[in-house]
Parts: C-alpha cells; structure tokens; sequence
C-alpha cells in the first residue's frame, strides 16, 4: 500500500478553509472530545461567545442526530459519520454526513427544503407547537418526532437556508449529508 | 424525602436539590446524548418535591448550552411547576448568564415566555 499523499490532502484542507475534519465511527465519547477542541479552538479565536455557541450546538446536534440514527435504523455503517467545521468569508459552516436508507435520506431532504421555506418567526412558532405539543410525554412517542425538533433548532441558527442532500450509493443506501452556516 | 446531588461531567450540569430549602440547583452545558435517563431522577425529585410537599420551589439555574433533549426535560420540568403555579403554589426560576453571551438569555427568554410564575434572567 502506497504511503498516503497527505501534501495532497492538506492543499484540499487549506483551499476548503476545513478547521477540523473527522471521518470514522462516531462514540459518544468521540464527540465530546471533539466538541472539547472545538470550543477551544472558537475561544482561541476570539469569536464572540454567542456565536462560539452556535457553531458548538450545530456540531453537537449533527452528530448527535447521526448516533440517535445509527441507533434507530440499525443500519450497518449509519454510525460512520463525517464531520467539517470550516471558516469561508467570515462564516462559519458545519457540515456533517453519513449513510442511511434512502427513503430516510429523501424524507429528510424534503423537511430540511420545507423548513428551508419559513422565515424565523415560522420556525419559532412551529418549534414551539411541537414542544407543546411532546409536553410530558412517555419517551417512545417522542422519538418519533426528536429528530424533528433539532432539525427546526438548527434551522432557526443557520443564518442561511441549510443545505441537504442524497447521493444514492446502491438501490438501498444513499450517503445524505447536511451543511449549516453560522 | 432524600436530597439530590449528581456531579457533572463534560456534556451534564451539576445538580444540587435541597428538600429542606426546596431549591434545585443546576449549573454547566447539557448535551448528552440520552437526557431523559440522566433527568431521570432530577425529574422525580421534582414532582415529588411538588406533590408531598407545600412549601415553595425555587430552581436556580446556571445553565449554558442545552441540546434538543435538555431543552424537552427542562420545558417538561416548567411545564409541571406552572401546573402546580397555577393552583396556587409559590414556584420560581432564577437563570443565571454572562452578560458576554447573550444566546443564553435568549434561550432563558424562550422558556420563560411560556411560563406564568416568577421566571428572573439575571446578568452577572
């Protein structure tokens, strides 16, 4: 096996202005060490801590969202997840994928575009209606619609439109994968 | 009825609950991946604290970031404090924030618009 080219990888790093770049099994413990050095990282940069928040609670409900699915679907290879901070033009963007059914990857994509068409006032009163309406609820009929609410979350941080999408990979999985500028 | 104390970890708050003051402390970021195990017991701390006892609740609250599922446990926290507010009992939220961050005000703002009862942010 060849050494790999990590000159190569690094120019693709530096062009993608990618801060942090992980590619593997995500552990619970994996992404509290990660969202560790992301915070350190963001203080580091002197960023102000409203939006040091927002990138951190992005990063954590991305892979979040990838641990409940991979748990859920059962899906083998769903807990491969990558994961991209990066800074472009005085913004930062979380982006996160992994593979999961397509009809889960459709779905997904087709919320994301719904949510895509709210302004912030809609998206704040839909996220509030759901909450209400999971109000002490037993916990099996939340995980129904959990996803859902941190979905809506997101989209009310991201200071643009998340971007979503599927590349099918065979007839049964796709790789979807989910991108959010703060 | 036993007090409650659960340290925290990177991704859980501290939790402190005194039944003789009648006061729940909470303090740090909230994320963990499965939050209705780890409230658990901060939960039942608190409806028992309502229903077997008839002196005031106070929560006071240092929380900074919570995660989708902390913010369900907490709406569901308030949710039963505002029930037993309504019939008349003394409850309160005081939610502490560095004045340097003001999405955890905005976040303490959101809970507290839905809630009837003495709810102060306080920047320190």
């Amino acid at each position: 096996m060849p050494a790999p080219n990590l000159y190569d990888l690094r120019e693709r790093f530096e062009k993608d202005r990618i801060l942090l770049c992980f590619n593997g099994p995500i552990s619970r413990s994996l992404i509290e060490e990660i969202g560790n050095a992301l915070k350190n990282y963001l203080k580091s940069e002197q960023m102000s801590p409203a939006c040091a928040l927002d990138v951190f609670a992005a990063y954590i409900e991305l892979t979040q969202n990838i641990r409940h699915y991979a748990a859920s679907s059962q899906l083998s290879g769903a807990e491969v997840a990558t994961v991209i901070v990066s800074y472009d033009e005085g913004c930062y963007r979380v982006s996160a994928g992994n593979i999961v059914k397509v009809e889960d990857g459709q779905a997904l994509v087709e919320r994301i575009d719904a949510l895509s068409t709210l302004d912030k006032t809609e998206l704040k009163a839909l996220y509030k209606a759901l909450y209400k309406a999971q109000l002490r609820k037993p916990r099996d009929e939340n995980a129904v619609t959990g996803a859902g609410l941190g979905l809506i979350d997101m989209a009310r941080k991201s200071s643009k439109p998340m971007e979503a999408n599927v590349q099918m990979i065979d007839d049964d999985t796709a790789y979807f994968s989910l991108s959010i500028e703060i | 009825m036993k007090d409650l104390k659960i340290d925290g970890t990177v991704s859980s708050p501290n939790v402190r609950a005194s039944w003789q003051e009648g006061t729940l402390y909470m303090e740090g970021d909230s994320y963990p991946e499965n939050s209705y195990e780890l409230y658990a017991d901060v939960v039942a701390w608190v409806s028992q604290y309502l229903a077997q006892s008839t002196a005031p609740l106070n929560l006071e609250l240092s929380l900074l970031y919570l995660n989708t599922s902390s913010i369900k446990v907490m709406m569901d926290i308030f949710d039963e404090m505002e029930e037993f507010f309504q019939q008349g009992r003394k409850v309160s939220v005081n939610w502490y924030f560095d004045e340097d961050n003001e999405r955890v005000a905005e976040l303490a703002e959101e809970f507290k618009e839905d809630c009837h009862f003495p709810f102060e942010i306080i920047g320190k």
